[in-house]
């Protein structure tokens, strides 16, 4: 005896149902404001939190590219200490601790000092005999340094007395700074958004309360579920989006100023290869996750007050 | 069509609402529910339009069964039904015409389906000429026909009216009355509660006498019978 007439909603009634939605968003000013800025502000913090964190990400990069051991020979190295270092070498990039190398020897060497010093007093009776050679030895992971270095002390060959070349510590004051930001950032994440689900929420309630009449017709009338929900899940995600949209900007317009003093400070302190990017490689990225998130924290937070307080 | 079958309804906090409620009610009839204050009149009405389902026993309206009914069978039943209070509720933003329509738009009636049924509607309880009114514009019987109007719009085919004259005076009250009766005439199954002994007794129509929940006296032509 049972009746079951589906009934699906008409795009007509979509459009009257986003635009009801939207026409919320003017009802409720004060709160509604409120939303949008605590949105918009949680964003500019993770916002910039994250730019430095990809800054900091793509410069360990970098360093890493560019960080390798340098290991000198004695002057008076025989052919065979230079073959032993070399096939322990080849043993390494077999067992693939080692990415890389390259070999320098006496001849270049002795052309790069000379191309170096271009004071002819001091290459005076300078010959390639006087030159070391030496290897450039690139590590799949930086972790790996200890132990190759370890290595390659005990070779005869090896001239230990200036030491073993490898500048490991800024790489790891860096990746220290990394973890610190990536902590702020789940931190700054987790609580900011749930005070922005909470406002969000808590504004929805309101124009929930303040369309109860409403509402309670549409339900002895027969509106479906989602007839009466709608509205108030649009007005959520257009209080995200937009609070994501003003956020984009600020996030912008802070970023670049941001690089630029960073970029000088970097400059003055002699670094030549850390650097701020520019913004514009990212702005895409950043938009969409701006937007993504805003829609979220949007939809989650009117959900919620749907939930709780229409009963539907 | 309508059924109670042993019904009962025991609210959270333990008071009985209705208590082995057995009755028929079959369409185009015409139905008043009587009793005291407190008797499961209102427990009743709510039952058949689901705000309230049985604890026990079995409800089956249009087809539809109240017992652990799907959330989503809810707006089905509630568009076979009319519904009509003492406080009219009428959105006080809107026009007559605009809160008539406004069911319709819930029901996701096309711009010309409503364009066509919200005047006849508003012709049928006699207020074509208030349409452009807003409810502090217009008296209590108005309001309550435009509630009735807003009721009958989306063609139910059982209206539901809880002591629809309660805030009425006795010749607006029997208006309403006439009105009700109208409707009845043309096909609709109405159910009212109410305590005008007056009009209960003078329209001879079947009476459902509640008693502290239970079902007393179901009188064919009934008459308004004080318990006490
Ligand atoms: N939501 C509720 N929760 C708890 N008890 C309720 C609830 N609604 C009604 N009751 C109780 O159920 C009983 C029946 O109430 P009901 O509203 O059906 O009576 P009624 O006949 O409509 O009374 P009235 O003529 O005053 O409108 C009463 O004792 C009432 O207090
Ligand atoms: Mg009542």
């Amino acid at each position: 005896m049972r009746r079951k007439v589906y009934i699906s909603m008409k795009i007509r009634t979509i459009k009257l149902l986003v635009k009801e939605g939207t026409s919320n968003i003017y009802k409720n000013k004060l709160m509604t404001t409120a939303s949008i800025i605590t949105v918009a502000i949680t964003l500019f913090f993770l916002g910039i939190v994250l730019l430095l964190a990809i800054n900091l990400t793509s410069n360990i990069e970098v360093m890493k590219r560019d960080l390798d051991i340098t290991v000198f020979l004695n002057v008076s190295a025989t052919d065979f200490e230079r073959e032993e270092v070399a096939t322990y070498i080849d043993s390494k990039i077999e067992e693939g601790v080692v990415s890389q190398y390259r070999f320098e020897s006496r001849e270049v060497a002795f052309e790069n000092i000379k191309n170096e010093l271009k004071n002819e007093a001091l290459l005076k009776g300078l010959t390639p005999a006087h030159m070391p050679e030496s290897f450039y030895i690139k590590l799949t992971d930086p972790e790996l340094s200890d132990q190759v270095i370890s290595d390659l002390t005990k070779f005869s060959g090896v001239n230990t007395e200036y030491g073993i070349g490898y500048n490991k510590d800024r790489l790891e004051r860096l990746e220290g700074i990394l973890k610190a930001f990536n902590y702020v950032l789940i931190f700054l994440l987790v609580v900011l958004s749930i005070i922005a689900i909470f406002l969000i929420s808590n504004t929805i309630r309101l124009t929930v309360y303040a369309r109860r009449r409403e509402i309670e017709i549409m339900k002895y009338v027969g509106a479906l579920d989602g007839f009466i929900r709608l509205p108030f899940i649009v007005e959520g995600l257009l209080i995200g989006f937009i609070g994501a949209l003003i956020s984009y900007f600020l996030t912008h317009h802070a970023y670049e100023w941001l690089q630029h003093m960073l970029n000088s400070i970097l400059l003055n302190l002699g670094y030549t290869t850390l650097r701020m990017m520019e913004f514009a490689p990212v702005a895409f990225r950043i938009f969409v996750i701006y937007a993504i998130f805003g829609v979220v924290i949007g939809g989650i937070g009117s959900m919620m007050s749907v939930r709780k307080h229409l009963n539907v | 069509m309508i059924r109670f079958v042993d019904a009962t309804k025991v609210y959270s906090n333990g008071v009985v609402g209705l208590k082995n409620v057995t009755v028929r009610v079959e369409k185009g009839e015409f139905v008043f529910v009587i009793g005291a204050s407190g008797s499961g009149k209102s427990t009743f009405l709510k039952m058949i339009m689901h705000e309230e389902a049985p604890t026990s026993g079995e409800v089956y309206v249009n087809g539809y069964s109240i017992h652990n009914m799907p959330r989503s069978e809810i707006p089905h039943l509630r568009r076979s039904l009319g519904i009509v209070f003492q406080d009219f509720r009428l959105l006080p933003n809107k026009t007559a015409y605009e809160n008539v329509a406004f069911a319709m738009q819930i029901v996701e009636a096309s711009p010309r389906e409503i364009r066509r049924q919200v005047p006849l509607a508003l012709g049928l309880v006699g207020l074509s000429k208030k349409a452009k009114a807003y409810p502090n514009q217009l008296s209590g019987g108005e309001q309550q026909r435009v509630a009735l109007a807003r009721a009958l719009v989306n063609n139910p085919s059982v209206l539901i009216a809880d002591e629809p004259t309660g805030n009425l005076d006795p010749k607006t009250s029997w208006e309403i009355m006439d009105l009700l009766e109208e409707i009845n005439q043309r096909g609709t199954t109405v159910i009212v509660a109410t305590h005008e002994k007056d009009i209960v007794d003078t329209m001879k129509k079947r009476v459902l006498i509640l008693e502290r929940g239970e079902l007393r006296s179901d009188e064919k032509k009934g008459l308004y019978i004080n318990e006490n």
